[in-house]
């Protein structure tokens, strides 16, 4: 409601203002002038092109009042007729079905899809299919499109398997190489396993690189990745990273402008096979050098340290990002499910309820990571 | 408080379902439609040469969460806080703790970043970037403002439309940015003095 105040104000300024307001009016050559300068930083980028997309179900070819029935089933008896007579011209040929998959288009090189070498021209786009596999070699790049999906740019020496392209669950399996994903499916249903994780896209973009040995990387630039393995889980931010070892699973993520100290403490404690007087060593410094956006970082380690430091990540993280009021001590140090997601949720990051349905709606989906 | 549906908003209603389908030719008139929005509202809060790739990303959330958007005439609105959120991302992620500084009191690095990026045509832009480093440091609301109206180059009834604030919020957000902005700007400490007479102020 208007104060009396606001009344007299907003009256001034319908008097004095229309220059300011509307561009109408006596130019005020003092907000001319900021405009002549600040102009410079408008937007002046042409319209990207988005990605394609599944076809739509709007009639376009007509207009929006004429009436849908009787044009479906103008298109209904034409489509039936156009069936009948392929059916009476083509005798028994088989018919050719679209098979679900992955448009492929070779980058650089010659990529391979199953034993079939890509080259230029038309040689140069193929399908991969469920089951099948795409490979490149040290000089080769490809680009894996579907509309419904998202985009992935296969970087050289990288070798991937389509396991599933259902419509709920898009899965592959990164066994070596790198990839840069750009997924716009609906989060959750983007699935990459590798040796060591499973990463969940709930975001947009990130690069997941994995070498021989099976240890992987998770890197995100948009939204949030989840990164799984036998009930181990960690949550990735753009701007942070996350590695995953075979049989260890996935670390703990850090933002990558952490300083290398508090890094190479975190990895010694997520992966080395340290005493526990080191372990408590590497777990004293990662809290010494967290800053406020660690809590990233310290949030994980509330499940992941021993019983007797839980209270030291508590009290660490408290101090840079206090919890919400209904968040107590004694049920962080228990683990209370309930108590970590509100905390999570107070980080600004993400709201992990999205995790929790689609973890949900995995279970018996989706089986384990094989593990080398 | 949030303005009425203006006509423009059952349009955007009708392009954001379309979009929903799949319709990617509805969502890029959308972003015709709002994208300087988006670029003023970064604007406001990064530096200048990350708004361009920001704006894009914006839009790019925007597409992938489409479907969670509730009130479909609400397009802007959503958008907007999409791109606030975006924006804090950045800062999350890239500006180490101990360099955050007070609003007006932004790092030499900063600065010279901004500069090298407000370089855009190839002549010397440093009073523009000396002015938009002042609306910066205004509070929230009216740098937002300032910037959709000074740099964005839109009407208030534009603002107003493609943010959702009503036209009197607006209103007052510009008149009260430019007193501040006036301020700052101003050679003479003493014209910044409280209870000065606001038709003095006006200019």
């Amino acid at each position: 409601m208007a104060t009396g105040n606001n009344r007299t104000e907003n009256e001034l300024l319908a008097r004095n203002n229309d220059y300011l307001w509307d561009g109408s009016g006596e130019p005020d050559p003092e907000i001319q002038s900021l405009e002549a300068l600040l102009g410079k930083f408008r937007h002046d980028r042409p319209t990207p092109v988005f990605p394609e997309s599944v076809p739509v179900r709007r009639w376009t070819l007509f207009p929006r009042r004429v009436r849908l029935f009787p044009v479906l089933v103008t298109t209904a008896a034409v489509v039936v007729t156009i069936a009948v007579v392929t059916f009476l011209v083509q005798g028994r040929k088989p018919v050719p079905t679209i098979v679900a998959g992955w448009n492929v288009s070779r980058v650089a090189g010659s990529p391979r899809i199953g034993p079939k070498t890509m080259g230029g021209g038309e040689e140069g786009v193929g399908r991969l299919g469920v089951g099948q596999m795409l490979e490149t070699d040290s000089q080769s790049r490809a680009s894996l499109q579907a509309d419904d999906t998202g985009q992935i740019e296969v970087d050289p020496s990288t070798r991937l398997r389509l396991l599933t392209m259902g419509a709920g669950l898009k899965r592959i399996a990164l066994d070596r190489g790198t990839i840069h994903t750009y997924i716009w499916a609906p989060a959750g249903q983007f699935v990459v396993d590798t040796p060591s994780a499973m990463t969940v896209d709930l975001g947009c973009a990130y690069t997941l690189q994995v070498d021989d040995s099976g240890v992987g990387l998770v890197r995100t630039s948009l939204g949030w990745v989840g990164f799984k393995l036998n009930g181990r889980e960690s949550f990735i931010p753009a701007g942070a990273a996350c590695a995953t070892r075979p049989k260890v699973g996935p670390g703990t993520p850090y933002f990558e402008d952490a300083s290398s100290v508090f890094r190479a403490a975190l990895t010694r404690f997520d992966f080395e096979d340290s005493t526990s007087q080191q372990r408590a060593g590497d777990l004293a410094i990662v809290l010494g050098e967290s800053r406020k956006q660690d809590a990233l970082t310290l949030w994980h380690l509330l499940a992941r340290v021993d019983e007797g430091q839980r209270g030291l990540v508590y009290d660490r993280l408290r101090g840079v990002a206090p919890p919400p009021a209904s968040v107590t001590k004694e049920g962080i140090l228990r683990l209370d499910e309930t108590m970590l997601d509100l905390w999570w949720n107070a980080l600004g990051f993400d709201d992990i309820s999205v995790w929790r349905h689609w973890e949900r709606s995995w279970s018996g989906a989706a089986a384990p990571v094989r593990e080398k | 408080m949030r303005e009425q549906f203006a006509p423009g908003v059952s349009e955007d209603a009708m392009l954001v379902s379309d979009a929903r389908t799949g319709d990617r030719v509805a969502f890029g008139r959308l972003y015709d439609r709002y994208a300087r929005m988006v670029h003023g509202v970064l604007l406001a809060r990064v530096p200048v040469g990350e708004v361009d790739d920001l704006v894009q990303d914006v839009f790019l959330l925007a597409l992938r969460r489409l479907s969670t958007l509730r009130e479909t005439g609400s397009f802007g609105a959503w958008l907007a806080v999409i791109a606030r959120n975006l924006a804090n991302d950045y800062h999350r992620r890239s500006v180490p703790e101990d360099q955050l500084a007070p609003q007006g009191q932004r790092t030499d690095d900063t600065n010279e970043r901004e500069i090298e990026h407000g370089n855009i045509s190839g002549v010397d832009q440093s009073p523009a970037v000396a002015i938009l480093d002042a609306i910066r440091a205004l509070p929230d609301a009216y740098r937002e403002t300032l910037i959709l109206r000074l740099v964005e180059g839109m009407t208030g009834p534009e603002i107003a439309a493609r943010t959702g604030l009503t036209h009197g919020s607006v209103r007052v957000n510009l008149h009260r940015g430019m007193q501040q902005l006036r301020a700052k700007l101003s050679p003479n400490p003493s014209e910044d003095r409280p209870g000065k007479n606001r038709s003095e102020q006006e200019m």
